[in-house]
């Protein structure tokens, strides 16, 4: 697999000469939101376009000058990039590192034909080298090459199967969210029920203080917009969610209103795959799935700009199709957990129930949460390690916490189990993800039929075995649960 | 398919006792960490000894005792620290323990190492300590093992290359 492409690298490459403009436009817009309505009552409208247009015009030169001195290329296995002003950097990301790759294209971006190429790969915190600007065709062209340079799938079928120039290679197409429900859902969140709340209490503000200046109101519409619009950005970043696999078995995923997002995620880079049930939207029998892919880094609260999502929103067939495709041979309605043992609700009150772990042939189930429910699934092909935790309130009870590492920043997390369950559970993950990578090292999915199970964890009836060999893995305490009560529904559309 | 697991022991700091040979680090690590402790608790007395002589108040005073009281069982904490600590080469993987208030045991596959750092710090040095820890994809990993012997650093260090370059599967 050397790099003999069916172009040889042409030497260093510039980013599109345009970059520096749409560049200087981004930069522009941060520094009017820096400079902000106090500056701008201060100065007077004239004083204030003065000041804007020299920063424009600094930042533009600033940028022109970055434009030139970046670069890239691509050579054998790795691209290279190199850039900066004073301090020239030069990178070289190994492509068989490469976990995903992104073409972005935020507004102006569209409106100019221009796109932006972000990779992930393993070890960068934040996507490595976003390559802003590209023209469209050069993005998807250089993806494609770098996927097949990346990859185990075999270089000719990906770059044959893909048309570089639709902007996206011909694939099956496996599923879209429908607006309406991306728009309800999000109206059924926290922020959305706070609006009115927030709004009626600003305009009590202005009313009893009978201040009405442009620039209080400016100032408090800019503060309130970064929390309470948080359904709004999500509508505007997950409109049109179209998912799509393409004959090299990857996922591709495509969605955004003002900014387009183009994913390619190869499927046996995923990590993790998280379900989330939010209080709310459970009056849809809605969920939301995340997937990981090493290099997201840990997931930040309330951080919106990751492209961590698999389905914005959908009912449970859409989420047990879309878990059957990313992980073949995971059923999300047979993962049954077992919950911790009953000395542990003096721990947990309320959640106990909701709690729980489930080792199922290929998936490590883990949930939690009483309100928002959510369960993750971690492939044992990509656990990394596993940890045994027991804190002192903890070992009052005999209880210890089991963790699955994955390295997305997502591990499966079996809390509170006995202690001696933990310690089997830890020696059967530790023992399944050796075999998980022997019994699958290089091909692309993860083994669609599974080896013979253990116990058959997935039947709900089954009262726990009174004598248990010790071979068993983690000992239930109880009979295993299904997933969630709304899962109980007959599948009356699957 | 299963490997029976060994029976049970239901002990935080002593899973599988028949199947692991958990070898313990050096005591000199006890030294080394005594040291350090030491080293703060000087910098706080001076610091508040400075204060007692510049303002002469009781509570100056009172702060220089508490500030040994903690030294003292600080010191005998990490006495019993560096006792728990423990680590296992198993066939296929490492196991660390550590930990007291918190028990922490890490299983890491060597298959799934991505590099391996040796470090020694120069109180670590002067007693002829390194530290190795292990590093995988995963951030959340921990599988370090400080207080080792150089020779048994180095020879751990090499055989986890080895094992990993054997074995090596990355993501």
């Amino acid at each position: 697999m050397t790099a003999t492409g069916p172009e040889e690298p042409a030497g260093r490459q510039r980013l599109h000469p345009l970059s520096p403009l749409l560049h200087g436009a981004k930069s522009l817009f941060v520094i009017v939101a820096a400079l902000s309505w106090q500056t701008l009552s201060r100065l007077g409208p004239a004083h204030f376009a003065i000041v804007v247009a020299v920063v424009a015009v600094g930042a533009l030169i600033f940028s022109a000058i970055g434009w030139w001195n970046t670069g890239y290329q691509v050579v054998a296995r790795e691209l290279r990039i190199s850039d900066g002003l004073l301090w020239r950097r030069n990178r070289a990301i190994p492509l068989d590192r490469l976990q995903s790759v992104e073409v972005r294209r935020p507004l102006l971006a569209q409106l100019t034909g221009l796109a932006e190429l972000r990779l992930e790969v393993v070890g960068g915190n934040k996507a490595e080298a976003p390559l802003a600007y590209l023209t469209v065709r050069e993005a998807a062209t250089l993806r494609e090459r770098l996927l097949s340079l990346s990859g185990r799938t075999p270089p000719s079928a990906a770059v044959g199967a893909a048309d570089p120039a639709a902007g996206a290679p011909t694939s099956a197409s496996l599923f879209a969210v429908r607006n309406r429900d991306l728009l309800i859902s999000q109206l059924l969140t926290p922020q959305a029920f706070f609006l009115p709340v927030g709004v009626a209490w600003v305009i009590t503000q202005f009313v009893m203080e009978g201040s009405w200046t442009f620039v209080g109101i400016a100032s408090t519409v800019t503060a309130m917009a970064g929390v309470l619009l948080q359904p709004i950005r999500r509508v505007l970043r997950d409109w049109n969610f179209r998912l799509a696999r393409d004959p090299g078995g990857r996922l591709l995923l495509r969605y955004g209103l003002t900014e387009t997002r183009n994913q390619v995620v190869p499927l046996h880079r995923v990590q993790a795959v998280r379900i989330t049930w939010p209080f709310l939207w459970r009056l849809g029998h809605w969920v939301y799935l995340q997937l990981d892919v090493a290099g997201y880094g840990a997931p930040e609260h309330g951080n919106d700009t990751g492209s961590d999502r698999l389905l914005p929103v959908g009912d449970q067939h859409a989420a047990r199709f879309l878990i059957g495709t990313v992980l073949p041979g995971v059923d999300l309605l047979t993962l049954a957990t077992s919950p911790p043992p009953v000395r542990a609700r003096w721990l947990h009150p309320f959640g106990l129930r909701f709690m729980g772990v489930g080792v199922h042939p290929d998936v490590l189930v883990t949930r939690h949460g009483r309100v928002s429910r959510e369960m993750t699934l971690v492939p044992y092909a990509r656990l990394q390690s596993v940890r045994v935790v027991q804190g002192p309130v903890q070992r009052m009870f005999g209880l210890a916490t089991v963790y699955a590492d994955a390295a997305g920043g997502r591990s499966g997390l079996a809390r509170d189990r006995d202690l001696a369950e933990a310690w089997a559970l830890a020696d059967e993950l530790a023992r399944r993800a050796r075999q998980a990578r022997r019994s699958a090292p290089v091909s692309p999915a993860f083994p669609v039929s599974p080896p013979t199970p253990l116990v058959p964890p997935a039947t709900p009836s089954v009262p726990p075995a009174p004598q248990v060999t010790p071979a068993t893995p983690p000992v239930p305490s109880a009979p295993p649960r299904p997933v969630d009560d709304a899962f109980r529904q007959p599948p009356s559309r699957a | 398919m299963n490997q029976p697991s060994a029976p049970i022991a239901v002990d935080a700091l002593q899973p599988w006792p028949d199947t692991v040979q958990w070898r313990p680090v050096s005591r000199k690590l006890i030294t080394v960490e005594v040291i350090g402790i030491a080293v703060w608790q000087a910098v706080l007395v001076i610091g508040l000894g400075v204060g007692w002589l510049v303002g002469r108040q009781w509570g100056w005073l009172a702060g220089i005792a508490g500030v040994l009281v903690l030294g003292v069982w600080r010191a005998t904490v990490a006495v019993r620290a560096v006792r728990a600590w423990g680590y296992a080469e198993r066939d296929n993987d490492l196991m660390v323990r550590h930990g007291l208030l918190i028990r922490r045991l890490s299983i890491v596959p060597y298959a799934r190492m991505q590099y391996v750092d040796v470090t020694a710090g120069p109180i670590e040095r002067a007693f002829g300590l390194a530290t190795v820890q292990l590093h995988t994809a995963a951030a959340a990993s921990d599988a370090r093992v400080p207080g080792l012997p150089p020779e048994e650093a180095a020879r751990l260090r090499d055989r986890l290359t080895a094992l990993g370059e054997d074995r090596a599967e990355g993501l």
